[in-house]
């Protein structure tokens, strides 16, 4: 039952924050505690509850609604478990001034008990169910702004997911039709399919891929996620850096590993049509994103790359493979979240959106920029920051590939990796060294932001160097998961 | 973790220290310095201890392992070169720092510099004391970067670009290396330099081609460091940028990090294998003559240092490819590398710092600005002149004995293949460039020497002002500068007796052995070499620098001139644009081109709409619209027909048989109950509201109403007639109905 509470704690909290309304003062204290609260409960479920399934309600037929907590669910709900009461701390500093704050938090909250919803469900339709419900509770914080941009956006996001999760739907169909079971399995469930059947299966896990990979910001059908960052930044940063989008991602490795299975899928045309396409997306990721000069896009269009080296790792349908996705699921996650506080500290304290208006900031924010930087280099894949281990494996795992696409996955990486350079240091060049006839007195009255935002990005940044140099228990973890022996 | 922690303190403490003084800087600047000092001081102090140990006890190499550091481990080891290497390393850093305190009095951010300074230290020795190529990859990287601080620390436009190139050069070279390190881990199982060696023997046969593309690919990233043709391009612009004490770092120290890398790829991977050889020699011998030609034309002081950096280093790589070449005889090839790389370090400290001293002073390193700066300044002489003898190869100074090896080794090998029949022509070549760029050597130091030195200024009262300047630098830089002016006849006077030493020590890395008999560095075959470099030095000086690149200007006095060629640069000819153009607007291009014609709201909004609403107005316009207003015409004029059959009926029996009668309109209402009701109603109001306000009549209201009623009243009257005319024709209709029903 511990699953079922830790989920429905945040539901409640959200639901109950609908009804307190937007012209009460906002109740940070029970926002946080319940957060927390909810963070506890979940790594109490991951030390307790680990294997055991709990059905929550039959649908129809024999199909239910369940929860099982496995090494996946695990990996991805104690991420999401960790990020979540950091998140809001920095969010209570960040939306001091908004008008629609309850409502804010109120889907914020909401949010966090359906991404635990989705780590948790045992089968295709409870994920599916949670996916969907996903879609629905975060298109209000899209839209939180009001303003004709953030309607675009939000209209945006809302087409893309729907449209995405249609196909998803015709995939579960046809899992249901033609699957022995729709738990989740590692190896897959269509062990005694006639061969007959298996081209209309590839065709649909085609549909399926892509459904699902809308939310995992896949090109062609990447658009809502640059868009989307005109949303508040503990949204762009936790929502559209992690929850949504790592949820779009580890929808995809339950699908490939858990339902269809890898062997089923591998040397097949639809496993080499997929992987160009990963590998499209992350030259179109950081190509876009050295392009863009507004901060938050460009940092979306990173994000959008590095969705696809999870990606990247998953379609490789090797067990290297999983873990150095899994692995870099986790670290992106702590990057990117990094890097987006940063970009939102500037945003909040110094008022500047774009890339050129970035001169000489770092003298005046030296935490905020210190630690993007950090987090600029472990996303180039610096040694001795976190994100050298999840390229190191996903490279080693390409170079163990051997095929054709696994060279063209390294050299691919490597261009990615010259673009992420060029993207992530040329901000952090000009923060700290401006034009030596810069102007100083433009800086006058801005400074670092206070406690609240600053811990997150710090204990972030600290929480980078500290996998960079010692990522053995973490990788021992992945590899585990990986094994399936979770 | 296991093994001696005091390798894992040489590393790490200078790193650690670099924290302490960035803060302890934060609060006292005097402190902070002092604090610097001593952390340079330790690490040197530790690593000649462990120098002693290594070279009078003749114990196994210390070794040091964390496994669990950054994923594979890291692997430590202090062999003879190693500690050696590391000797150099820290007596360098020991001489700037102190050098430092006088050249950054005046500049801003030198907390900034103190700390990346110390950083780069425990990066650099990381390097130099790895025993495992993931592990020189890392502290690699680490270097590159805390370096590009030093070179943008001026945050002049020229330094921020040189900045951008070292960047990129040193991001693109470790992404590169790294691909190589993927490669040969691959191929052979392990990254460690002591298990390689058999490793690669094992698989060589099946898998050489793919030990070449990642020997290949790691050279490309050490060598892009060590300043190796084409890589070249960042070395003569970042040097000169910054400030001096760096420079010497830079200079000396960090491109050895590169060499060392290669050293370590050639000697373990490519041991003794003569296709790796030339092509190393190749790219050694074209970085050595184009440097020297670089330092020839250059007209800055420091510009020139740093192409002749660039310049040594390919006499370094000469060395290296000779130490293929040969084989097992490579004693003088691998002890000539070794000694060159040391003096090179050593002697290059010197000259920037006394560049530095010059520019400390006059805030200018342009040749005709700086002239006759050193006048009457003997000590500064002193020291610029022993680093200029040292360097070109005169002999009784240290550069002398290293070159006279490296030269030997290219005579040797000629020798051997002459005696195997094999054409000496090539090598009889290699040889001649090789005396010809040490020539140039001699001669672009004696430019700087007797520019520096000799001349006076065309400025006469600049001069003055010059030869008045006694107080030019502090008792320690001078200490600083003079000490390590001083190690380089020392050593040049007594190689036997320090540099046969040195190069024991080290040679067990590169799996050398001793020479097979003592190398005579004063007998007249290898004077010989040196003395025609010296010759064809003073020829260049005399016929080339004299007369093409200096010339007159208006007040009819010599100046030196810049004759090489603007455009002819590397970097801003080929490398910028592709990095800059090429590659962001090719691939941006397309990504554009997708982004903005197929999956972007103009493509749904207008250009799906655009096709598709053609073809639909097409459809619409000539082939459905037709027919259906046709029918829609036909329809809506037969049920018009239809509903107004009644209404014909009635108008024509209005005009026929119900015609009506022509009387006069009768006057619809005599208006008279009206009138009397509304007098009756205002004055009943003007009763009860008593307020003298005119209130409207409600006369007129009243007749309205009735005249309203009246005319209702007439209509209903004429209707009742058509009622029951309808009605009378209805009935008339049934009657006629039941008779022919009946």
């Amino acid at each position: 039952m511990l699953l079922v509470v830790t989920v429905m704690v945040p539901l409640l909290t959200g639901v109950a924050l609908i009804l307190w309304g937007n012209a009460r003062k906002t109740p940070f204290l029970f926002i946080e505690g319940s957060t927390l609260l909810t963070s506890v409960l979940t790594y109490a479920s991951i030390f307790t509850m680990r294997g055991q399934e709990v059905r929550l309600f039959p649908l129809f037929a024999d199909l239910e609604i369940s929860f099982h907590l496995d090494g996946m669910g695990l990996v991805f709900s104690g991420l999401v478990a960790f990020l979540w009461p950091l998140a809001v701390l920095y969010a209570i500093e960040y939306m001091e001034d908004d008008r629609r704050q309850n409502g804010f938090f109120a889907f914020y909250t909401l949010t966090y008990g359906i991404t635990l919803g989705i780590a948790f469900s045992a089968n295709l339709q409870t994920m599916y169910f949670f996916y969907e419900m996903l879609t629905i509770v975060t298109f209000p914080l899209v839209l939180h702004y009001r303003d004709q941009k953030s309607r675009s956006a939000a209209r945006k996001y809302l087409y893309y997911s729907m449209g995405g999760a249609a196909f998803g739907f015709i995939g579960l169909v046809f899992v249901i039709h033609y699957g022995t079971t729709t738990d989740f399995l590692l190896g897959g469930v269509f062990s005694a399919v006639p061969e007959e059947t298996k081209s209309i299966l590839l065709m649909v896990f085609m549909l399926a891929f892509f459904g699902f990979g809308i939310k995992a910001a896949i090109f062609p059908f990447h658009r809502w996620l640059p868009v989307a960052s005109v949303a508040p930044t503990p949204v762009t940063a936790l929502l559209h850096a992690v929850a949504v989008v790592k949820a779009g991602a580890f929808a995809l490795i339950r699908l490939i590993y858990f339902v269809y299975g890898a062997e089923f899928l591998k040397g097949t045309w639809v496993h080499y049509l997929l992987y160009s396409f990963v590998l499209i997306t992350i030259a179109y990721g950081s190509t876009m994103a050295v392009k863009e000069i507004h901060f938050k896009r460009r940092l979306a269009y990173s994000t959008v790359a590095n969705l696809s080296y999870v990606l990247l790792g998953t379609i490789m349908l090797s067990e290297a493979g999983l873990k150095a996705a899994l692995l870099h699921l986790v670290i992106h996650a702590l990057m990117k979240i990094t890097a987006f506080f940063c970009a939102g500290a500037v945003m909040h304290k110094a008022e500047k959106n774009y890339i050129f208006e970035l001169d000489g900031l770092a003298k005046v924010m030296p935490v905020t920029f210190t630690c993007f930087t950090i987090a600029g280099l472990s996303l180039m894949g610096m040694p001795l920051f976190g994100g050298f281990i999840s390229k190191w494996y996903l490279a080693e795992a390409a170079v163990a590939d051997g095929s054709v696409m696994g060279i063209m996955a390294i050299l691919v990486l490597l261009y990615s990796a010259a673009m992420t350079a060029i993207y992530m240091l040329s901000i952090s060049v000009r923060a700290f060294f401006p034009k030596k006839d810069f102007d100083t007195t433009t800086l006058e009255g801005i400074h670092d932001p206070s406690w609240k935002m600053k811990t997150p990005i710090l204990l972030f940044a600290v929480l980078i160097l500290v996998i960079g140099v010692s990522p053995t228990p973490l990788v021992k973890l992945m590899s585990l998961v990986a094994g399936g022996a979770l | 973790m296991s093994g001696n922690y005091s390798l894992l303190f040489l590393c790490f403490f200078p790193m650690v220290g670099s924290i302490i003084s960035y803060l302890l800087g934060r609060w006292n600047k005097k402190v902070r310095d002092f604090f610097a000092d001593g952390v340079v001081l330790v690490e040197f102090l530790t690593i000649v201890v462990l120098f002693f140990k290594a070279s009078t006890l003749n114990e196994e190499p210390l070794q040091f392992t964390w496994n669990l550091f950054c994923m594979r481990g890291l692997q430590l080891e202090l062999d003879g070169f190693r500690v050696l290497y590391g000797s150099v390393a820290a007596f360098m850093w020991l001489l700037t720092t102190i050098f430092s305190r006088e050249y950054f009095a005046h500049y801003r951010n030198r907390n900034r510099y103190y700390l990346f300074m110390l950083m780069t230290l425990g990066a650099t020795m990381g390097v130099f004391l790895s025993r495992d190529l993931y592990t020189t990859f890392i502290f690699f990287e680490v270097m590159s970067f805390t370096s590009y601080v030093w070179v943008i620390h001026e945050e002049t436009p020229e330094a921020m670009r040189a900045g951008q190139t070292y960047l990129a050069v040193a991001v693109i070279g470790g992404m590169v290396m790294l691909m190589g390190l993927f490669l040969l881990y691959t191929a052979t199982g392990t990254l460690d330099l002591e298990k390689l060696l058999p490793a690669v023997h094992a698989v060589w046969e099946e898998k050489n081609a793919m030990l070449f593309l990642s020997g290949a690919l790691m050279v490309f990233g050490f060598g892009a460091k060590a300043g190796m043709f084409p890589l070249h391009i960042w070395l003569p612009k970042a040097h000169p940028v910054a400030p001096a004490p760096a420079s010497a770092l830079l200079s000396g120290m960090l491109t050895k990090c590169g060499v060392f890398g290669i050293l370590a790829v050639t000697s373990n991977i490519f041991l003794h294998n003569p296709t790796w050889g030339f092509w190393i020699e190749m790219i050694g011998v074209v970085t050595m003559f184009l440097g020297a030609l670089l330092a020839v034309f250059s007209i800055n002081l420091k510009r020139t240092l740093a192409c002749s950096s660039m310049s040594q280093i390919g006499f370094i790589l000469v060395g290296v490819g000779m130490q293929c070449l040969l084989g097992e005889e490579n004693a003088l090839a691998v002890r000539g590398t070794l000694l060159h790389m040391v003096n090179h370090s050593l002697i290059k400290l010197d000259l920037f710092m006394v560049a530095g001293a010059v520019y400390m002073n006059l805030h200018k390193l342009d040749l005709n600005a700086i002239r006759g700066f050193g006048r009457k300044k003997p000590l500064l002489m002193f020291s610029f002149l022993m680093g200029a003898l040292g360097i070109g190869g005169i002999p009784l100074w240290n550069g002398y004995v290293s070159k006279t090896l490296l030269h030997e080794a290219i005579v040797e090998y000629t020798e051997l293949l002459h005696h195997h029949g094999g054409n000496v022509a090539l090598f009889k070549t290699i040889e001649w460039i090789f005396l010809i760029s040490g020539g140039m050597t001699v001669a672009y130091m004696t430019k700087l020497f007797v520019c520096l030195f000799v001349e006076e200024n065309n400025d006469k009262k600049k001069q003055k002002t010059y030869d008045e300047k006694k107080n030019y630098w502090s008792k320690e830089s001078m200490v600083a500068i003079v000490l390590s002016a001083c190690v380089l006849p020392i050593l040049g006077f007594t190689p036997y007796l320090t540099m046969d030493r040195l190069a024991d020590l080290g040679q067990e890395f590169m799996h050398g052995e001793a020479p097979l008999h003592k190398v005579h560095y004063f007998a007249w075959g290898n004077l010989k070499g040196g003395l025609i470099s010296i010759a064809i030095g003073a020829f260049l000086y005399l016929c080339v620098i004299r007369t093409l690149l200096m010339k007159k200007n208006e007040e009819g006095k010599k100046e030196y001139i810049n004759a090489w060629p603007e455009k002819l640069d590397l970097e801003n000819l080929v490398y910028r644009p592709l990095v800059e153009k090429l590659f962001p607007t090719v691939f941006g291009a397309i990504f554009s081109f997708l982004d903005r014609y197929f999956i972007s709201v103009p493509f749904v909004q207008k250009v799906l709409p655009t096709v598709f609403g053609t073809i639909f107005s097409i459809l619409d316009k000539y082939i459905i619209q037709i027919p259906v207003s046709v029918f829609v015409t036909a329809g809506t004029f037969l049920t018009r027909v239809e509903s107004s059959l009644g209404d014909w009926v009635i108008a024509f029996l209005r005009k026929t048989t119900h015609k009506q009668l022509g009387y006069e309109r009768s006057v619809i209402a005599e208006d008279k109950l009206a009138y009397t009701l509304g007098v009756a109603w205002d004055d009943l109001d003007e009763k009860l509201h008593h307020d003298g306000q005119e209130h409207p009549s409600h006369v007129a209201q009243l007749m309205e109403s009735e005249e309203k009623i009246v005319r209702t009243f007439g209509i209903i009257k004429g209707s009742f007639a058509f009622g029951l005319l309808l009605a009378a024709i209805g009935l008339m209709a049934v009657l006629i109905y039941v008779l022919m029903a009946s």
